[in-house]
């Protein structure tokens, strides 16, 4: 019984990989399951840990060549850059989580934090200046290093200038003696010009002897060592630190919501004093306007919400939530509209036309023209439009400020992944199974039974298939349609950390790009695992 | 009076220009409660003229009669079991049959209970209980025919077309589904006809048995009448002389039949005119005369 209990388990466990596309890890189950454990070793072997090995090999490939390749933005980052640029911004969301926090705290617990970060930065503080003083000792200790080892070459430079400026001086000067041999006619022109173009010949071979010496001496100046670069990290860092802790505390002091709050609550309170006190009917009107101006501004303060500052997990939801209202526009348009055209020949003959001509239509093109065509729609107050008020209005997406450059971008991915899931669901309409139509002719299924219980099921399956391409098809755009729009989200943060140029950057496009593309094969796995789910025939779906 | 009835039928495929006569002239009488078998090569037009008996084909002329009446669209009346199943692979044996269930008797759409006992009813007919909540790919094929039969019998059709119901199968799956359609049909008679290419199965199962002659336009040729006793059994049947005979004189016909029409296939053939081909190779021209035409 417990025999089978396990392989219940087991077979559970194989079906939900299968279904979910992870084929390769069937073995590793299988394995600890004890199932013909030299079989699955050697499968483990071929299929998943030569992979792996492949990955790796490809990361120290990069690795090793990135450094050498000298770009306008700094040299190309290694594997290791972009990790720490994920760490980077990882911290920076969980400094704004922090700082949120505090400007949300109340009474006590306000307090408390107070006290424990000002405990916090007192120490950090000290770590710096310890830091700090560290730092400038290694420097000290390495522009002595350098010192040392630049001295030889700066002396060869100067000796080098005298020598060549004296050889310059003896030579104009035997070029001065030839002269006045030609002009007396003793030495012919040709002597002269001759010697000239040796002078010359001679400067030039000094000039670049030179040269050489001084690119010595600025690649000895120019590589700060490792030692340095990492004392100014480990200072950098902390100074950082203390500087989010000032921050902190003064968002919990003056920027935080319960402070501001009670000061605007205590100026109303005092204007209603002295609405009480008043004697005369101006100061009476004055203190009553007062009054309602700042319990005004004390109850909009209460609602007020902490001004994040945008990181990346906010543009990776942004870009996921856009992508999923154009992909839900796609299908929304394209499931219909396929089915009709799979039904009935003549609206396929009248749409081959317009599929045909706007499939191939750049998604660039049908950004700039959804900005002028609906945005007309939101004009003149896109704030006050029902639609963004009705997005405001919900509790997720109200934190990722739905604004028209979003509904651009949607539509844009609507337009572009509209086309793979129209002609696939036309195709698997069209193509159904003429033994499945003659039962429903038997049974007399009217056209919404048919349609409903022969016609939609057995497409399924491709309109699943089209729908995944589409979700493909989809977030390529959008990253496009981001960087364009300016609308937030992946395309944006790749745009901004381009335009930006710091020393980070680089990587952070690198790290861009892999979150897209981890982002992108798991909204695959997701249309595969819907695809596996409705279709019937146990069919092999392409990974 | 005739139960189902076939007037000069005539169908045809393809444009007019080009047109393949698939049956001509059929004419076919089927009393109440009658198992007719009809049999013929394959390719003789066999699909085309049960589809043509359900309403699944018009004929070009002529005239399908049921009860006296145009038999028309295609519907649960007469009930039609596909070649190959045709079972809707995305629901299982139990919803592929409560789909026709729920569409001939719309009172039991309302009360689950009635339309899960009826359903059972027609699964255990055809012995697939334990199978009732398998999807069709998950069957072998006697299964999968068994729950296409299941569904056919469910839409309690007055007349039952078998498109080769059995010929997918092997013989031994085959033969045991020919005495579960023979046990089904004893105990509930309705008006059969079976389509198929086995002779031992027609004599086994039918009343009557009608030849469809060679395609193109075939026609139904005489008939035989099978008179032996029922209940049939299929151990004891090979000893009866009548058997014998019978499938002795069907057999010697339909391989006349096959005789006749390759006789009539090589008549009929396009006489070829005698020509032959003139050589359209090119010369090989000399080497200075392609110099010369270059130059």
């Amino acid at each position: 019984m417990a025999e089978k209990r396990s392989d219940k388990i087991k077979y559970g466990l194989l079906k939900a990989i299968d279904v979910s596309g992870f084929k390769v890890f069937d073995p590793v189950i299988r394995l600890c399951f004890r199932e013909e454990t030299g079989k699955q070793c050697k499968e483990i072997g071929k299929f998943l840990i030569t992979p792996v090995l492949f990955v790796i090999g490809c990361l120290l490939i990069w690795s090793a060549v990135a450094p050498r390749h000298k770009t306008k933005s700094g040299e190309v980052p290694t594997p290791a850059r972009i990790v720490e640029a994920a760490r980077i911004s990882h911290t920076l969301d969980r400094r704004e989580d922090e700082k949120e926090a505090d400007f949300q705290r109340t009474g006590n617990a306000r307090t408390a934090t107070i006290g424990t970060i000002a405990a916090l930065q007192a120490e950090k503080e000290q770590l710096s200046s310890a830091l700090k003083e560290e730092l400038a000792t290694t420097e000290e200790r390495v522009q002595a290093k350098l010192d040392g080892s630049v001295a030889p070459v700066t002396g060869s430079i100067e000796k080098f200038n005298e020598r060549s400026k004296a050889a310059k001086a003896t030579r104009e000067a035997a070029l001065l003696a030839l002269a006045g041999q030609v002009v007396t006619r003793e030495r012919s022109t040709s002597e002269l010009l001759l010697a000239v173009r040796n002078h010359n010949a001679a400067s030039e071979s000094e000039a670049e002897t030179l040269k050489k010496l001084k690119t010595r001496r600025n690649e000895i100046l120019g590589d700060p060592p490792t030692e340095l670069l990492d004392a100014q990290l480990a200072s950098n860092a902390v100074a950082n630190e203390v500087q989010h802790l000032k921050k902190r505390s003064e968002w919990l002091q003056q920027g935080n919501r319960s402070v501001k709050v009670a000061a605007w609550n205590k100026k109303a309170q005092d204007a209603e004093a002295q609405l009480t006190a008043a004697t005369e009917a101006g100061a009476a009107v004055k203190a009553a306007k007062n009054v309602v101006k700042f319990e005004k501004k004390a109850g909009d303060g209460a609602e007020q919400e902490y001004p994040r500052t945008v990181t990346v997990y906010f543009q990776l939801k942004r870009s996921l939530f856009t992508v999923f209202c154009g992909f839900l526009m796609a299908a929304f348009v394209a499931i219909p509209l396929g089915i009709m055209c799979g039904v009935n020949r003549v609206v396929m003959a009248c749409l081959t036309p317009v599929i045909s001509i706007f499939k191939p239509v750049s998604p660039v093109v049908w950004l700039l023209i959804f900005q002028i065509v609906i945005g007309a729609f939101f004009l003149p107050d896109p704030e006050k439009h029902p639609l963004f008020l009705f997005f405001g209005a919900l509790p997720v997406v109200s934190s990722l400020g739905v604004n028209p450059a979003l509904i651009f971008c949607a539509c844009t991915v609507a337009m572009c992944a509209v086309w793979p899931a129209l002609v696939n669901t036309a195709l698997g309409v069209s193509s159904i199974d003429k033994d499945h139509l003659n039962v429903a002719r038997v049974l007399r299924l009217g056209f919404w039974s048919r349609l409903f219980k022969i016609i939609i099921p057995s497409s399924l399956p491709l309109v699943f298939a089209g729908l995944r391409i589409s979700m493909g098809v989809g977030w390529m755009v959008l990253i496009a349609a981001e960087a364009l729009s300016s609308s937030d989200g992946l395309g944006k943060f790749v745009w901004d950390e381009y335009q930006n140029g710091s020393s980070h950057s680089f990587a952070n496009i690198i790290y861009a790009c892999f979150v897209i593309g981890i982002v992108g094969f798991f909204l695959d796995r997701i249309m595969i695992f819907l695809q596996r789910l409705v279709s019937f025939d146990d069919g092999a779906t392409a990974v | 009076m005739p139960f189902l009835e076939i007037q000069n039928a005539k169908v045809g495929f393809g444009p007019v220009s080009n047109r393949t006569e698939v049956l001509n002239d059929i004419n076919l009488t089927v009393r109440k409660n009658e198992f007719v078998a009809v049999i013929g090569f394959s390719g003789s037009g066999k699909t085309t003229l049960i589809n043509l008996l359900a309403g699944l084909q018009k004929p070009d002329s002529g005239e399908v009669l049921l009860k006296g009446k145009p038999a028309g669209e295609p519907g649960p009346d007469r009930g039609i079991m596909f070649q190959n199943y045709s079972l809707l692979p995305w629901l299982s044996v139990f919803d592929n049959i409560a789909l026709a269930v729920r569409q001939v008797s719309p009172a039991k759409r309302k009360d689950r209970k009635t339309l899960e006992e009826h359903v059972m009813r027609y699964i255990e007919m055809v012995k697939l209980t334990p199978a009732r909540d398998r999807k069709p790919h998950e069957l072998s094929g006697g299964m999968r025919q068994r729950a296409s039969l299941a569904r056919t019998l469910a839409l309690d059709p007055e007349v039952l077309l078998l498109d080769e119901p059995l010929s997918a199968l092997d013989a031994l799956t085959r033969g045991d589904l020919q005495d579960e359609i023979l046990r089904i049909w004893e105990e509930d008679k309705r008006t059969v006809i079976m389509i198929t290419n086995d002779v031992d199965e027609a004599v086994l199962t039918a009343d009557r048995i009608i030849p469809l002659t060679m395609g193109p336009a075939a026609t139904l040729a005489q008939e035989f009448e099978v008179d032996m006793p029922r209940p049939r059994d299929r151990t004891s049947l090979n000893d009866q002389p009548e058997y014998k005979r019978l499938k002795r004189e069907i057999t010697r016909f339909m391989m006349n039949l096959n005789q006749e029409a390759r006789e009539l296939r090589r008549d009929t053939g396009i006489s070829m005119p005698d020509l032959k081909p003139r050589d359209f190779s090119l010369p090989v021209a000399p080497p200075r005369l392609r110099r010369s035409s270059a130059a």
